[in-house]
């Protein structure tokens, strides 16, 4: 092993400093990882408390008031300070640059100032917590959110500058795909989790504004009365369900995108199989992106509007569905005659096509405006979007985490434990939510704290099953930090699922801080298994 | 991309004038009544004035023609929330079936006589007095 090898973006340069001002993308995405999983487990707290609340009719634990603060927290930590940010974030930045064979991203600095303004708007929202926290749901509705005396301010002025750290990344990683490929890198051969990036980022910068507009508008409206939502000064409260769903059906491809890349990587390295349907894949992305701006009103059914849009928005919304199942069928033909071997990361992916099969399906279920009238605001909507956002997203996360772990930081974790608390997340997550499906349908509205006698059984059994899923995930993110904090090394140049994409094959693990010791030259498409024998290594 | 374009002075304050000229056309036709079209007007003057300002003073026209694209689409995008929007405010109320709640987006509609008074908290409010009204069955 040379001396330049031995160095890496971990230990050169080293001191707090070299950190805190560091223009490395991995490093940033490093702490974007840290921050992020921070929040996730400070979210899922607020979750166990609210499961627990649930577990026997009635006010046992918290009283109604702090529930409503409990949910409003959980989901916009969970979606704006988590998922959103996090992942392309974390993710994102640590590998965009060395998939495409760039010594970084094509604005470092303004790399760095998207994390510091990420970590400005996420003091507002700690602030909010600090201060008695805010109980007007994550979506901020007016009329209430205009009267409520908790802190909706400092929570939507938090969302409003994180906002920004978003459009910056996507603005950079735009960049980066069009400005920072190795010669000879097209478009058709980057790997697919690039695709997704690029998507993501296409969303972030046209959705994101009009998110910050919204809570400025919000903002407005509670100082100083403009009157746009009001109808008493001839607003309109639907309105503002328009601006806010105007951006937040985009965030959820936000969302979901980058769990596809993951995935669309995932699959073909543990199947050692070219990926089925390149193309199809990667314009399927972009026509999510597209038709995600058109289906906002599906979240507005009861709440009065035309019903003109009713079947505008409806009809649309079943569109979404032909590029997903695109994906998926391209997955599950990926897989077919594969050499598939059941690690950590390909367990991951299953249990991602197993749930948000199941989320998507019952997403059209709901852009079915007859039946949404019946299950809009009860428990199915809840297991919905569970199913898609953690289901699909956090597994998928997940399934990364334990794919590039080793690429990342150098070192492997314990595959066994890894694997039983892939499967207590994949049992676990089943047993929470699948009840809250049949408890929607029975009626149980969400965000109560409280409920009839008749739901008791099907909550308990959510409660159970949720406790197993939180002890899951925190055994699967211990597992990996413990083999960092173990130093359970893996060598420089291994490849431990022998993956095709330049981060596996041209640079070290942990990589060297300036990736690649000379620009890489390529040699092969992302996944042309069926060109190239890649030899899996791993040796401590 | 390669070359710095540099633009006469002249065109610029041609650009600065067709600003100030459009300026005036917005206030001139909000006096004529268009009824609902007279937002689509001023939308579409706005419009043309960005334009001018991107396409010329930020250089728009000479640049990458990537960044026309990006631009374009944030038009498009404009476009679509506004006209969706607008199938929404357009059409509010029973495909307009019913006179009655037909419109309630309207200030001047009777949806909004016939709801009672209230305060914040959803409380009947008397009209007269501002007083909480206990027997509110009079209404
Ligand atoms: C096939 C794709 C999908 C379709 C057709 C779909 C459809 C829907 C519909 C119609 C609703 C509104 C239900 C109601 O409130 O009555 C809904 C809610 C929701 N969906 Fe989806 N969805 C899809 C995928 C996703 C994905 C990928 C995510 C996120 C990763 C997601 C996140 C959500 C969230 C967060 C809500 C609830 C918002 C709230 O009221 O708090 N959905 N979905
Ligand atoms: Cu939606």
């Amino acid at each position: 092993m040379s001396e330049n090898m031995k160095q890496n973006y971990l230990n050169h340069p080293k001191g707090i400093m070299s950190w805190l001002l560091t223009l490395d993308h991995k490093r940033i995405g490093l702490m974007y990882l840290v921050s992020g999983i921070l929040f996730f487990f400070l979210g899922g707290l607020l979750a166990l408390v609210m499961r627990f609340e649930l577990a026997a009719p009635g006010n046992d634990i918290i009283s109604n008031e702090i529930y409503n603060n409990a949910y409003t927290l959980h989901g916009a930590i969970m979606i704006f300070l988590f998922i959103i940010p996090a992942i392309p974030g974390a993710l994102g930045n640590i590998l965009l640059p060395l998939m495409v064979g760039a010594k970084d991203v094509a604005f470092p600095r303004l790399n760095l100032a998207s994390f510091y303004i990420y970590s400005f708007g996420a003091l507002f929202a700690l602030y909010t917590i600090i201060n008695g926290g805010v109980d007007t749901g994550w979506t901020f509705y007016t009329p209430y959110s205009t009267q409520s005396s908790s802190n909706v301010v400092p929570m939507t002025l938090g969302i409003f500058i994180i906002g920004f750290s978003s459009i910056l990344t996507g603005l950079n990683f735009i960049a980066t795909v069009h400005k920072m490929r190795i010669p000879g890198l097209t478009w058709y051969k980057l790997p697919l989790f690039v695709w997704a990036l690029y998507g993501t980022s296409l969303v972030q910068i046209t959705a994101t504004p009009v998110l910050a507009i919204t809570m400025v508008l919000l903002m407005l409206e509670r100082f100083l009365g403009i009157g746009i939502f009001d109808p008493a000064l001839g607003g309109d409260p639907v309105l503002y369900q328009h601006f806010f769903w105007f951006y937040s059906h985009p965030a959820v491809y936000i969302m979901i995108l980058p769990a596809f890349g993951i995935i669309s990587e995932i699959i073909p390295v543990h199947s050692r199989k070219k990926i089925w349907g390149y193309k199809f894949i990667a314009y399927s992305t972009l026509s999510i992106a597209f038709i995600g701006f058109l289906v906002w009103g599906h979240h507005m059914f009861t709440s009065g509007q035309s019903v003109f849009s009713q079947i505008v928005f409806s009809f649309i919304t079943y569109f979404v569905g032909i590029p997903t199942g695109v994906k998926i069928f391209s997955w599950i033909l990926t897989m077919y005659k594969g050499q598939v071997s059941f690690t950590p990361p390909m367990f991951y992916a299953l249990a991602f096509l197993f749930l948000f099969t199941i989320g998507g399906l019952t997403g059209i279920f709901l852009g079915a405006v007859a039946l949404d009238i019946h299950l809009h605001d009860t428990y199915f909507v809840v297991a919905h979007f569970h199913y898609v956002m953690q289901g699909g997203t956090i597994v998928a996360f997940l399934g990364g985490l334990h794919h590039w772990w080793p690429k990342s930081f150098g070192v492997m974790y314990n595959q066994t434990i890894a694997n039983i608390a892939a499967l207590g997340v994949f049992i676990g997550f089943n047993g929470t939510f699948f009840p809250q499906f049949l408890l929607g349908l029975r009626g149980m509205p969400r965000r109560y704290a409280t409920y009839d006698e008749q739901f008791v059984e099907l909550h308990s059994y959510s409660t159970f099953w949720s406790g197993i899923l939180g002890i899951s995930i925190f055994i699967a993110v211990m597992n990996l930090f413990w083999s960092f904090i173990k130093r359970n090394k893996v060598d420089p140049g291994s490849n431990p699922w022998g993956g095709m994409t330049l981060e596996w094959t041209h640079t070290s693990s942990p990589p060297h801080p300036h990736n690649f010791e000379e620009e890489p030259v390529l040699q092969h498409g992302p996944y042309d298994y069926d060109k190239v024998i890649v030899q899996k290594t791993y040796k401590k | 991309m390669s070359e710095h374009h540099i633009t006469p002075l002249r065109t610029y304050l041609i650009i600065a004038a067709s600003l100030l000229f459009l300026s005036g056309v917005t206030v001139w036709v909000s006096y004529i009544d268009l009824g609902s079209f007279n937002i689509v007007l001023a939308m579409f003057v706005a419009t043309v004035k960005a334009s001018l300002v991107a396409f010329f003073f930020m250089h728009l026209l000479w640049d990458d023609k990537k960044n026309l694209i990006m631009f374009l689409m944030s038009l498009m995008f404009f476009g679509i929330f506004v006209t969706i929007t607008m199938l929404d405010t357009a059409f509010r109320g029973d495909l307009g079936l019913n006179p009655e709640t037909k419109d309630p987006i309207n200030k001047r509609a009777a949806f909004y006589d016939t709801l009672p008074l209230t305060d914040t908290h959803g409380h009947p409010v008397d009209e007269h007095s501002g007083k909480h009204d206990e027997d509110k069955d009079h209404h």
